[in-house]
This record gives structure tokens, sequence and C-alpha cells, in this order.
């Protein structure tokens, strides 16, 4: 047995190990494909075709923009959201229930290169989804990109704040169940009543104000103006907003990577 | 064999380990493992083994005391770099391949790419798992996963390699390959830190014997040693001459 090998192993990397994880998440990514990447594009897909295409001319337009063209950023950003969120919390559950996440949290990285390099594949996977779906409904809807440089502050604010809530589910999560019913029971019903099929200033009172209490509005509000150059709200506020929240939910993760709370017994 | 001069592989003091359920696993405990030392830890379930290598490995957060890893302390990134561990229960990432999880093991632990493809090739021939090479994990039966954990823990060449009951489970045979792989592993200056079941197993293998039980170690020596302090026949005495008897005494403290 060569229990030493012949290699003269160079200084490690302080960063190296990072690279690795975030390769990792992404392979897994890719592994999974049909399921990771493949059928959240199909369903967005088919909200587009089926609600854009088919009832759209049928429907006012709205701020100024054909019904299929408005619900293209709120549709592209709930399956990114989706993504980023689930992508993260399943993968942190099941290197925590196979126990597997030890080998990361015994490597010589940093807290907060763990935490990041966990992150990446829900960024990755999510970042894999916006840009198929925009490539299929741009075209086939119309829909503009009108603020290109704030439609990508959007996204990355977008799938920050949803990578890392889904690393904060993922840590917390008993049971593969308490994942889902963050997915379907919270994440799933703001997006839909934050504007992604309507405009809330169409909303009679009081569900017009109750929306503008909905953190996922403002998520929508600013991806729709990344694309057309409108919001239901003042875009500083919007990305204030957004910025905020996705600020405390990586403060948040980041603590747990740092006290080792849930993560080590 | 110990290798003089050097600091000592592991070093502990004080340490105490009390989790969020109330319960006490490790009570003040001290241990010294000197740098080339095959040291075995022996202890019933529950006297606290698996949580002191844990918290060696970073895995779990100490209440109170130091650990330190060739005079690192134990949290910092150069000890981490000099642990390799394998866990008592197969803890195998499902998505990767034997390859891979060799490689990216490597990767984590700050080996380049062609670093730790070398290695893994390596370390899939020293551990016979060629055939098995682009297997996932849970595809392997129970004996590759045990190679595998074990080749795993060996790749990036730690200098302390801590095995959590390397052998528990496995037939007779592959126990005996297994003890092959660690005493050549020992032989090349490697610190082993074992724990085992097997009084036999600590027997034949270990140069030091510590006996844990209740979170704190009660006797330590050779095996020989052991035998003639507590002027016993064979280890099984000594362990229940002590460990046994650590217990019994405890829980008569707790009835008064």
């Amino acid at each position: 047995m060569s229990a030493r090998s012949s290699l003269a192993f160079q200084e490690p990397s302080p960063l190296r190990g990072l690279v690795w994880l975030s390769a990792r998440e992404c392979l897994r990514v890719t592994k999974l494909w049909t399921q990771t990447v493949l059928a959240s594009v199909i369903s967005s897909a088919l909200f587009i075709l089926v609600f854009g295409l088919s009832l759209g001319s049928r429907i006012h337009e709205i701020e100024g923009f054909p019904y299929q063209e408005f619900i293209v950023p709120g549709l592209i950003a709930m399956a990114m959201a989706q993504a980023a969120y689930s992508n993260n919390s399943s993968s942190i559950f099941q290197a925590r229930s196979d126990r597997y996440i030890n080998d990361v949290l015994a490597a010589p990285m940093r807290a907060w290169q763990m935490n990041l390099g966990l992150s990446i594949g829900g960024v990755f996977r999510a970042l894999l989804i916006g840009i198929l779906l925009a490539a299929i409904a741009l075209p086939l809807t119309g829909a503009p990109v009108v603020q290109p440089a704030a439609l990508l502050v959007a996204t990355l604010l977008l799938v920050a704040l949803f990578g890392a809530l889904g690393v904060v589910v993922g840590i917390y999560a008993e049971t593969f169940d308490h994942h889902t019913f963050v997915n379907n029971i919270v994440i799933l019903p703001l997006t839909f009543l934050g504007g992604v099929f309507y405009s809330v200033n169409v909303l009679p009172s009081p569900w017009h104000e109750l929306s503008h209490a909905n953190p996922l509005f403002y998520v929508v509000s600013t991806m729709r103006y990344g694309f057309l150059g409108v919001g239901d709200v003042a875009s500083w506020l919007a990305f204030l907003v957004t910025a905020a929240m996705a600020a405390a939910m990586i403060a948040w993760s980041q603590y747990l990577f740092t006290s080792g709370r849930r993560l080590k017994p | 064999m110990a290798q003089a001069g050097q600091a000592p592989a592991l070093s502990i003091a004080g340490l105490t380990k009390r989790y969020d359920d109330g319960t006490v696993a490790l009570r003040k405990l001290d241990l010294e493992i000197p740098a080339g030392e095959f040291f075995g830890l022996l202890g019933p379930n529950g006297a606290g083994k698996t949580t002191l290598i844990n918290a060696v490995c970073n895995l779990v957060r100490i209440t109170a005391g130091q650990i330190s890893v060739f005079g690192h302390p134990a949290a910092s990134l150069e000890a981490r770099r000099l642990i390799g561990a394998a866990e008592q229960e197969p803890n195998l990432d499902r998505f990767l391949t034997v390859r891979e999880a060799l490689l990216y093991h490597g990767g984590y632990f700050g080996l380049t790419r062609i670093e730790s493809l070398k290695r893994a090739e390596e370390m899939i021939d020293v551990f016979d798992l060629r055939d098995k090479a682009d297997v996932r994990a849970p595809k392997l039966s129970g004996g590759m996963r045990r190679r595998l954990l074990l080749a795993r823990a060996l790749l990036h060449e730690p200098r302390l390699v801590i095995l959590d009951e390397p052998t528990a489970g496995v037939d007779i045979e592959l126990r005996h390959e297994l003890w092959r792989y660690i005493r050549r592993l020992h032989s090349t200056g490697t610190t082993i830190l074992l724990t085992t079941h097997y009084l036999e197993e600590a027997e034949t293998l270990c140069e030091d014997i510590a006996l844990i039980g209740d979170g704190a170690i009660v006797a330590r020596d050779s095996a020989a040693g052991l035998k003639r302090r507590f002027d016993a026949l064979s280890l099984e005495d000594v362990y229940l001459k002590t460990v046994a008897r650590h217990r019994r005494d405890l829980e008569e403290v707790a009835a008064l």
C-alpha cells in the first residue's frame, strides 16, 4: 500500500475548497438535469403559452403592455426563485440527512466558503432556467428588455435571496416535508399574490395595500422593471426592499455556518 | 512508534461536551497522543468515543476545553488539513461515483485537480476499487463502502488518521484486509486513533490503549501494561475491572 504518495503537494490554496464545493453543487444540478432544469422550464413555458398566448388576446393591456408580455417577467422570476430555493434546501437537507456534509464541515474551509459553495448550485440552476426561459419567452411573446442593467441586478438579488433562503431551510429542515412546505405554502402563493399574473394597482382596497406587505411583490417588481421598465411600485423601493431581504437572509445563513448551530450538535 | 521531539499528534485538555438536551458526553477529558503512535480508544456504547472524535474533527460544538492537532488549534485550517477521518457509519455523497467522491474530497482539502486525480487513482488501486470506480456510492456493497470511506480519509495524506470502528459489521476476511491497510499506513509514520468494540483488535493493533467510560478516560497503557496493572489475564478482564466498575460506581453515586 502506498500510504504516502510520490506527489509533493503544493501549499493548498484557501479558495480551492470553495471552487470544488461549488463545482460539486453544479455537478449535482447537471446530473439531475431532467428534474432540476427541464421540468421547471417546461412548466413555466406552458404557463406562458396557456396564460399568455391563449388567454392573452382576451385580456386588455396592462401597464401599456399586451398580457402575454406583461406576465413574462413574473413567470421567469417565479421559476428562478423556486429553483434557487429548492436546489439549495434539498441539496443541504440530503447532505445533512446522509451526513456527507461532514466531509465539508471537517474540510479546511472557512464558514463563508462553505456557505457560498453550498449556495452556488441554486444560483447556477436558477440562472440556467432564467436564461432558457428568456430564450423561449422573449421571441415567442415579443417581451422587451428595457433596462438590462437593472435586470441583471434584479436577477442577482433574486438568486441571492432565494438561494440563501434555501440554505437556511435546508439547515433547519427535520424532514423533506419541511422543505416542500416552504415552497408550496409560502413561496408559491406569495409569488402568485405578488402580481405575477396581474398588476397590483388594479386591486381594490384593502387587497392593494395588503399586497405591499407581501415581500415577493417587490421581487416581482424588480424583475418587471428590468424587462418592461415599469412596475407596481417605485423601482428604487422595490430594489431596496429586495436587497434588504437578500442581505438579511445571507446574514442568517452565514450565522448558521459561523456558529455551527443546527449543523453541528 | 511515537516520534520524539514532535508536537503531540493530538492534545486535549479539559474537554467537556454537553448536548442541547443536557446529556453530558465528555467530562473534562484530558488526552495526549504522541506523533506516530497507534492509539486505541475502547469503551461501551455511549461512553463518548464518537463525540470525542467528532470534537477533534470539528463536527460538534464543544462546551469547554482545548484541542490541538500537531500544535495547531483543532478548529484552524492547518489542523483540519492534518486530519483524515473515517466515520463509523458510511457517509458517502449519494450523487458522486467512487472516483468523483475521492476527487472532490481532495479538492475540499485543498489539492489541485491534477494532484487529487492522481491520488484518487492511487487510492482506487490500493483499496481494490477499480471495478467500481464509476459506480455511485448507494450502489456499492457494505464492504466496498468501507473501503471507499477509508480511501477518502487517506486521500489528502493526513498525519493523524481517525478511524471510528472501521471494522464494525464487516466480515472476517475484510476485517483482516483492513487491518493490513491500517498497519501499513502506520508503518509510514502516520498517527492512528482507532476506536473499536473488538478488544482483540485493539490488542493486536494498538501500541497504547485508553479505556473511556462515561465521558472520561478511566485507564491508559499498553495492552500488556493494562493487564499487569489490573492483574488481569485478558484485555476483557481489564475492561470489566475499569469501564464496568467505573459505571457501577457512578450509578451508586447517583443512587445516593
